[in-house]
């Protein structure tokens, strides 16, 4: 690292970077988040959530060994017992296996739609609260245009079109839709952040020093713009996750033989004045998910924070 | 396609299920106020104009503003309301003597011409009317249709040859004639439903030419008419009219009060916001009768649920393929723990509402037996998979579930419930041939009579025979019904056309429904009739 | 900043006819048999099919017809005719019963949103870690674990039917008071967001060099969160609001069915499900000039709320 780009770093973290370190290592970001991280207890229980409910996707069958596609009226409504901790549903199906080999889609369905989300926006804010002028113009109507076209026609039209009946493609095709009208309110929320990040001081310091467009952008301005960024995805993990419920309920989003917490949650809600588990059980799933991605967000936010320091 | 139809279906998104049993209100005790108004629950009507009108929402509206020619009584036969008379000698020319008194609610007088411009209106076809179908029996019919000559293109369609019906006639003010295309025993029994309903001069602005309007605030001759005009998708308002000849209603008037969702009128109707909830949606249906106590109430309808095999999956072909389906289904078990009692196990092909139902005509085929449904369906090489498509807007996703779950446990097959959007979705993939598996239909009458279930649903060329089954001989048996001397005999033929049904198994007969309403503790005497009407001279308000 | 705002309503007019396009493309695409979906489960009469076909030109199809039915849309619209609903309803009609109840239920939501969530939310950030910051991400996930198909349902039938605090339906010409529960059902998932939002605005705020500065000239707390962090937080909510309040008036689809309110949402769902082309392009037009003026709106306050940022 040059010497000038230490002293932007220095500017950049509240002057206090040269004084921290005793090697006087020139650090980079990811460098000093890590550190941070590593001692921060929230991010390891959060990663524990996290890992967690990615194994259960991985291989469900470690959790159970109930089938959740065996399913019996005899058994509706019945109460724990047989491998079956919190009963049965209105279909006579193992509520606690459904939840753990729900898993599989609804967090495939959350992560890659928030993910993609992601990319597109920060991508389309930065680009357009950066540069301004011709760019902001065009990349802000295309938000516009894309913030007009309801969820639901989209949805119904792209599905509709998918002839495949492959469990696999339909989750792909689930990802996509949400992901594609999903990205703009994260995008105008990064646009926001980046025009004014952009006339803070340390940014015209690292101009001054010679950065370039790329350079600042990604060193300088992203840093300083991620937090609202971080948390509207956090949060839509879990909607998007809730949304597929949605569009299951539609009859145009994931179907059966897949499960999914969100058709569980569906199945749920009509029955839940009978019995209120078959709901509550991949409810709770679903929101402790959300809690892992929510202070793991935090917990890495927080980290990158150059204020922080 | 032959256009041959039927009604009421009702346009609500979560149409669910309907259902029978113990009829009439509750509490017969008390006074009733004679000068109070009832609400009750509709989806918004497709339209108010009666030859165009064939959903129940809009049939419960036109109810109240109409009085019908005949209506049925508790064997549902006809008797005649609005009609003196209803005669044939050689059921091809039919006689109409109307009674006398009758008026619309604008003071003018009914007469034949207000029957006959109506019906000449419904069924010219340029005017597009829904129910232009019921007119097609009447002689003359094709003369006022008009062909595309070139399909779907951009040409447009001539003019066609006629604008009146020539097997309408006048013979005075009080009496018409009306003379079909074909002897038809059965005349009399269509004309209570909606489409046979007069208009009143008033209603046209040329002849043949229906006044812009006159649909937001229809004029009729019944026992109610408009206060005000059709406020779309909020409320319609009716109050009592006086100079009614007829049974007087024990209300001064009704808002029917337009719901999108079946849920929310429950809701209402639990905390005495609303008066009648026509339909209690299934996933309400376990709790209802602690909610509501007597005022859950249920009544018979003519709605039979059943699934049908597409001719063009060739796995299907052989009988006993589908008669080993329909025996792997435990259709009690589905009944009890699904629609909680308020639907029937059906083991016929026709409704238990129409003169000449028989019990289990469907024989060893319906009766829930897995041992010899395995056996069955492994000699006869029925699929390893099976799928069972619906449409998802329908409130069907629980039965559906439950029933592919009998079958993978019984039968030892994979079976999935396929949801479409939409019913249209489901049928535009038959009619691609797509391989859809078992499709879920549902069938409602227009009027009772067996020959309204065997000539839509299996006929050739029946309107609602989406699945391509075809029999010779049960369209024969079910033409030569029709044009049957008696009511009787028409019922032999069509018995034995059901007979081979049972043989061929087209389709599984599952269940045969029932409305299932609740109302609030202001009101009494609420009776859901075969076609999810509420009877608006019976209801009363509990003073 | 004049120069601005007209170049922006210039551009307008460009978003405005693109976002139509690419709806009515997508109603065209996702056609399946609208008259059969109109007639739901009963059989079309010939006659009936023939009279809607001529009616709506359903004939036209391929690229051709598209653009030929598209260009007579625009047409008509520009002589201030939306047309008629595939049910025979005059479109503009149908828009001026749909929206007033909306945008009402829609800026009920969205006070709602503003009021408890970026107030907790300040006071999340301000005590970060703190009890009442934790009680606020539990609200958050319950809201999240809680989608509004099994929230509006609850809220109606505890807070509506068990224990009669509001109406549990509001209808066509609700009262304020009878919109307030379905505002709040609305209302939550952004009152979670916004709040958390807020939360790690404020809280990064409190960090910047102007607090520390602030507070070493000895400042009062109250007057540096109210007039400075403040101030400098809300530019990221007030952008999500402001999209926001356009995702209310369309999202509405399920509280608006539930709570038996026939908006906007509601003829969305209803004109997609029934195909309806001229009904859901009709109302993504309105639609679309919310969003699009409340994103102007947005933009303009950041210029208020941050003086650096400029437009020229």
């Amino acid at each position: 690292m040059s010497e000038l780009e230490t002293v932007a770093a220095a500017e950049l973290s509240g002057g206090k970077a040269g004084s921290a370190d005793p090697a006087a290592r020139p650090r980079s970001l990811a460098g000093d988040a890590w550190r941070d991280l590593r001692r921060n207890p929230i991010f390891w229980i959060s990663l524990v959530l996290v890992l967690a409910v990615t194994a259960m996707a991985a291989f469900p069958g470690l959790f159970t060994s109930n089938d959740p596609h065996d399913c019996t009226l005899a058994r509706q409504h019945a109460g724990p017992g047989g491998g079956a901790p919190f009963g049965y549903d209105f279909q006579g199906c193992d509520i606690y296996a459904r939840a753990v080999f729900g898993a599989r889609a609804s967090l495939l369905v959350g992560a890659f739609s928030a993910l993609l989300t992601g990319i597109i926006a920060i991508t389309v804010g930065m680009l357009a609260g950066y540069f301004g002028r011709w760019v902001d113009a065009a990349l802000s109507r295309v938000i516009d245009v894309v913030l007009g076209i309801p969820l639901l026609l989209a949805a119904i039209v792209m599905l509709k079109r998918i002839s495949s009946d492959s469990p696999n493609i339909r989750i792909i095709a689930v990802i996509f839709v949400l992901a594609i009208l999903g990205w703009t309110t994260a995008a105008r929320v990064i646009r926001s952040s980046v025009i004014s990040a952009k006339q803070q001081d340390y940014v015209a310091a690292a101009r001054m020093l010679g950065a370039g467009n790329g350079r600042t952008m990604w060193r300088h301005i992203l840093p300083n713009s991620l937090a609202p960024v971080i948390v509207v995805l956090t949060i839509a993990l879990g909607s998007f996750i809730a949304a597929e419920a949605t569009l299951s309920f539609l009859g145009i989003g994931l179907k059966a033989p897949t499960i999914s917490w969100g058709i569980d949650i569906d199945a749920g809600r009509t029955h839940m004045r009978e019995s209120a588990v078959a709901l509550v059980v991949p409810s709770t799933f679903l929101a402790l998910t959300v809690l892992a991605f929510i202070m793991l967000g935090d917990a890495i936010r927080d980290a990158f924070d150059p204020k922080l320091r | 396609m032959q256009v041959r139809r039927l009604a009421a279906w009702t346009a609500l998104p979560l149409a669910a299920t309907l259902g029978l049993a113990a009829c009439g209100g509750g509490g017969d005790s008390g006074e009733s106020d004679p000068n109070a108004t009832v609400s009750i629950q509709i989806a918004e009507p497709q339209h108010l104009i009666s030859t165009n009108t064939n959903d129940s929402s809009g049939n419960q509206v036109l109810s109240a503003l109409f009085a019908p020619l005949v209506d049925y009584d508790e064997q549902n036969k006809p008797f005649e309301v609005a009609a003196e008379s209803v005669n044939s000698t050689d059921n091809l020319t039919w006689t109409i003597k109307l009674k006398d008194g009758y008026t619309f609610h604008n003071g003018e007088k009914v007469t034949s011409d207000s029957y006959l411009n109506a019906w000449n209106y419904g069924a010219y076809g340029p005017n597009g009317q829904g129910n232009s179908y019921f007119f097609e029996k009447i002689a003359g019919f094709d003369d006022l249709q008009s062909k595309d000559p070139d399909g779907d293109g951009p040409q447009k369609a001539p003019e066609p040859k006629a604008q009146t019906l020539t097997g309408l006639k006048k013979v005075d003010d009080l009496t018409f004639t009306v003379t079909l295309a074909k002897p038809y025993s059965e005349f009399k029994t269509i004309l209570g439903y909606t489409a046979f309903y007069p208009l009143p001069e008033a209603a046209f602005s040329a002849p043949g030419v229906i006044k812009d309007g006159y649909e937001d605030a229809p004029i009729g001759n019944g026992p109610f008419k408009m206060k005000g005009t059709w406020q779309h998708d909020a409320k319609v308002e009716v109050e009592r009219y006086d100079a009614f000849p007829g049974d007087k209603p024990k209300i001064a008037g009704a808002e029917f009060r337009i719901y999108q969702q079946l849920t929310a009128a429950y809701a209402d109707v639990l905390s005495d916001n609303l008066d009648v909830d026509v339909t209690v949606p299934t996933e309400n249906l376990s709790t209802a009768a602690t909610d509501l106590g007597d005022r859950f109430q249920q009544s018979q309808n003519s709605s039979f649920q059943f699934v049908a095999f597409p001719t063009f999956q060739k796995e299907f072909s052989k009988p006993d393929v589908r008669k080993a389906i329909s025996m792997a289904i435990d259709r009690d078990e589905i009944t009890k723990s699904i629609f909680k009692e308020s639907q029937i196990s059906a083991r016929s092909f026709v409704s238990p509402v129409v003169a000449g139902y028989r019990d289990d005509t469907c024989g060893e085929a319906c009766e829930f037996n897995p041992t010899k449904a395995k056996e069955l369906y492994q000699a006869a090489g029925g699929p390893a998979e099976l799928k069972i498509t619906y449409n998802g807007d329908g409130g069907h996703k629980d039965w559906v579930d439950a029933t592919c779950n009998q079958l993978k446990t019984n039968l030892g097959v994979d079976c999935v419930g396929a949801a479409e959007p939409k019913f249209s979705d489901l049928l535009t993939k038959v009619e691609g041939k797509q391989p859809v598996g078992l499709i879920r239909m549902g069938w409602l009458m227009d009027y009772p009579s067996m020959e309204n279930y065997l000539g839509p649903l299996y006929t050739t060329n029946g309107s609602s025979n989406y699945y391509g089954y075809s029999n010779p001989d049960f369209d024969r048996l079910v033409q030569e019904g029709t044009t049957a001397a008696t009511p009787d005999e028409a019922v032999k033929k069509y018995q034995q056309a059901e007979d081979i049904l049972a043989t061929e198994m087209p389709v599984i007969p599952l269940r045969f429904g029932q409305n299932v309403y609740a109302h609030s503790t202001r009101v009494k005497n609420v009776e859901v009739d075969l076609f999810q009407v509420v009877d608006m001279t019976k209801i009363e308000v509990v003073s | 900043m004049f120069r601005y705002i007209v170049r922006r309503l210039l551009q307008m007019v460009l978003a405005f006819f693109g976002t139509t396009l690419i709806v009515y493309a997508l109603m065209f695409a996702g056609q399946g048999d609208p008259i059969q979906a109109l007639a739901g489960e009963r059989p079309v009469s010939a006659a009936q099919r023939a009279y809607l076909t001529e009616k709506f030109h359903l004939d036209q199809t391929g690229i051709g017809g598209f653009f030929y039915r598209y260009f007579d849309y625009v047409g008509n619209l520009l002589r201030g005719d939306l047309g008629d609903s595939l049910t025979g309803r005059k479109i503009g009609d149908m828009l001026a019963q749909a929206w007033p109840v909306t945008v009402k239920l829609a800026i009920i939501g969205l006070l709602v949103a503003i009021l408890v969530g970026v107030t907790a939310g300040v006071i999340a950030g301000l005590r970060r870690g703190g009890i009442f910051d934790n009680a606020t991400l539990a609200l958050t996930l319950l809201v999240l674990g809680i989608p509004t198909i099994v929230l509006a349902p609850l809220a109606q039938y505890f807070l509506g039917v068990k224990l009669p605090l509001f109406p549990p339906t509001a209808g066509a010409e609700p009262s304020i008071y009878a919109l307030l529960l379905p505002g709040i059902v609305l209302g939550s998932l952004s009152l979670a967001t916004a709040l958390r939002l807020t939360r790690t605005s404020v809280a990064e705020n409190l960090r910047s060099d102007y607090v520390r500065t602030a507070k070493a000239k000895g400042m009062s707390v109250r007057r540096i969160v109210s007039v400075h962090v403040l101030r400098n937080s809300l530019i990221p909510v007030i952008t999500f609001l402001g999209v926001e309040l356009g995702n209310l008036m369309s999202g509405a689809i399920i509280t608006e069915g539930v709570f038996n309110i026939p908006g906007v949402g509601f003829n969305l769902f209803r004109g997609i499900r029934t195909e309806d082309g001229p009904l859901v392009v009709g109302l993504v037009s309105v639609l679309v000039v919310v969003y699009l003026v409340s994103n102007l709106v947005v933009d303009v306050l950041y210029a208020v709320l941050d003086p650096r940022i400029r437009y020229e």
